[in-house]
């Protein structure tokens, strides 16, 4: 794999295609967004860093929004790599965000600018307290719409990832937008603020739908911006060159 | 009189002959398929006991699997990326399990190359196989630019995996810019038509 020196430390994603992309891993304690349509593999591919992550020792938590994390946990692809001790050991912790809005008392609809500071500190007192290296929340546009506004919304990220930052965890916020979205987030502020994005897409070429990944901007790091295409295997995600044809298009 | 074909062990004494890790494009007449299937798998499944990828464009990997239990060739080394019974819609019974691979059509480079490695991935074995069968299949679903492309990537890849690759080229449906295509990511070439003479 290619490697930089002078570069910061990085973050292996344990996919190896994705390490390749990224010359080495996302930079450590990076915030990334990690968006795209339903059906992308977003999901899958944020399990398989922090699987890789929590095998490589570093502690690992997901923060579940719009899943509850048991039958995420059912329905996750049987990895070969895999190994269940890894949540009995709390090396990852799976969390339900319902359940902590619940027991910080977030009821309401929508979340005042001091809920937001509350909701912040919780998430970074549980990733402080769980010494998390490696944190993903799936998703952050289902914590956006309790926030509604722009300025909610951009408030939370940047303090999220600041505080996340200075505990040296790296973070992948998984990000939900339509399939004909120009945008990289459903809310235009979540790809301002964060250090990388990753954009998984379904591509149709001659009536064949191909699942691609493409890194569009990541802080610290050179990488390619090419599109590959993506298989979600028992082995992990396999990438391969998206293929031109010569097309100049 | 009919030309004499090469045989299975003539084709096999040749392709015995090529460094491992090599690319290998295999030029056969459409007379001479069943002899060159023969003739690879029994040298390189069976007997070096190689784990073979077989990605198959021309025929079902179910039509395959017959002949080979035809010949009494084992198969339980070789692991199909089946490329053309998902577009038959039920011409055939094929179903992807532990062995075989479906892949919806074969203009989808991409996930072939995907397949492959899924599979060279899983293997265990320390020498692997992949077979392409074949480029001119293929052809009938791609342009040459793609398919070159596609040769380049795949075969670099499994060449830096140290896996031998073995392309069929059937003489009677190739073209000189597909010879050349294939020419230019093999590093030997296996002649297994009909003999000379």
């Amino acid at each position: 794999m290619p490697q930089r020196t002078g570069d910061r430390e990085r973050c292996s994603t344990g996919i190896e295609g994705l390490d390749t992309i990224l010359y080495g891993g996302i930079p450590r304690a990076n915030t990334v967004l990690l968006t795209g349509s339903c059906g992308t593999g977003k999901t899958s591919l944020a399990l398989e860093f922090l699987i890789h992550g929590a095998s490589k020792g570093e502690n690992s938590l997901f923060v579940s929004v719009t899943e509850n994390s048991e039958k995420l946990l059912v329905n996750i692809i049987p990895y070969k790599f895999f190994d269940k001790s890894l949540v009995k050991s709390g090396r990852l912790v799976f969390v339900d965000l319902p359940v902590m809005y619940e027991r910080l008392g977030l009821t309401k609809a929508e979340l005042s600018m001091e809920e937001v500071d509350l909701l912040v500190s919780a998430i970074t007192s549980l990733a402080s307290e769980l010494q998390t290296k490696r944190l993903v929340i799936d998703s952050i546009t289902s914590v956006c719409y309790k926030l509604k506004t722009s300025e909610k919304i951009r408030d939370f990220i940047l303090k999220l990832g600041k505080s996340l930052s200075d505990l040296n965890c790296t973070s992948i916020l998984v990000g939900e937008v339509a399939a004909d979205s120009t945008s990289y987030s459903s809310f235009g502020v979540e790809e301002a603020i964060a250090d990388g994005i990753i954009l998984m897409a379904n591509m149709e070429r001659r009536g064949d739908l191909l699942r691609t990944l493409q890194v569009i901007k990541m802080r610290g790091t050179m990488h390619s911006r090419a599109k590959y295409v993506l298989d979600l295997t028992p082995m992990g995600v396999l990438l391969v060159p998206l293929l031109k044809g010569g097309s100049t298009g | 009189m009919t030309p004499e074909m090469v045989s299975a062990q003539e084709i096999a004494a040749e392709l015995a002959q090529t460094p491992s890790s090599s690319a290998i494009s295999l030029q056969m007449s459409v007379d001479n398929y069943l002899d060159v299937i023969r003739g690879v798998l029994d040298l390189y499944a069976n007997k070096r006991e190689m784990d073979t990828i077989y990605v198959t464009a021309t025929i079902s990997s179910d039509a395959i699997k017959r002949v080979l239990e035809a010949l009494d060739i084992d198969s339980s080394r070789i692991y199909f990326v089946d490329c053309i019974s998902h577009i038959m819609m039920g011409g055939t019974t094929t179903l992807q399990d532990d062995r075989t691979t479906l892949v919806e059509s074969p203009t989808m480079l991409e996930n072939i190359m995907l397949k492959v490695e899924y599979l060279i991935r899983r293997s265990q074995s320390k020498d692997k196989l992949v077979v392409v069968d074949s480029i001119n299949s293929l052809a009938i679903h791609n342009n040459n630019w793609i398919l070159s492309e596609f040769l380049h990537i795949l075969v670099s890849g499994l060449r830096s995996r140290e896996a031998t690759t073995i392309i069929f080229t059937v003489q009677e449906h190739t073209t000189p810019e597909i010879n050349n295509m294939v020419n230019l990511v093999c590093d030997h070439g296996v002649l297994a038509g009909k003999k000379e003479g």
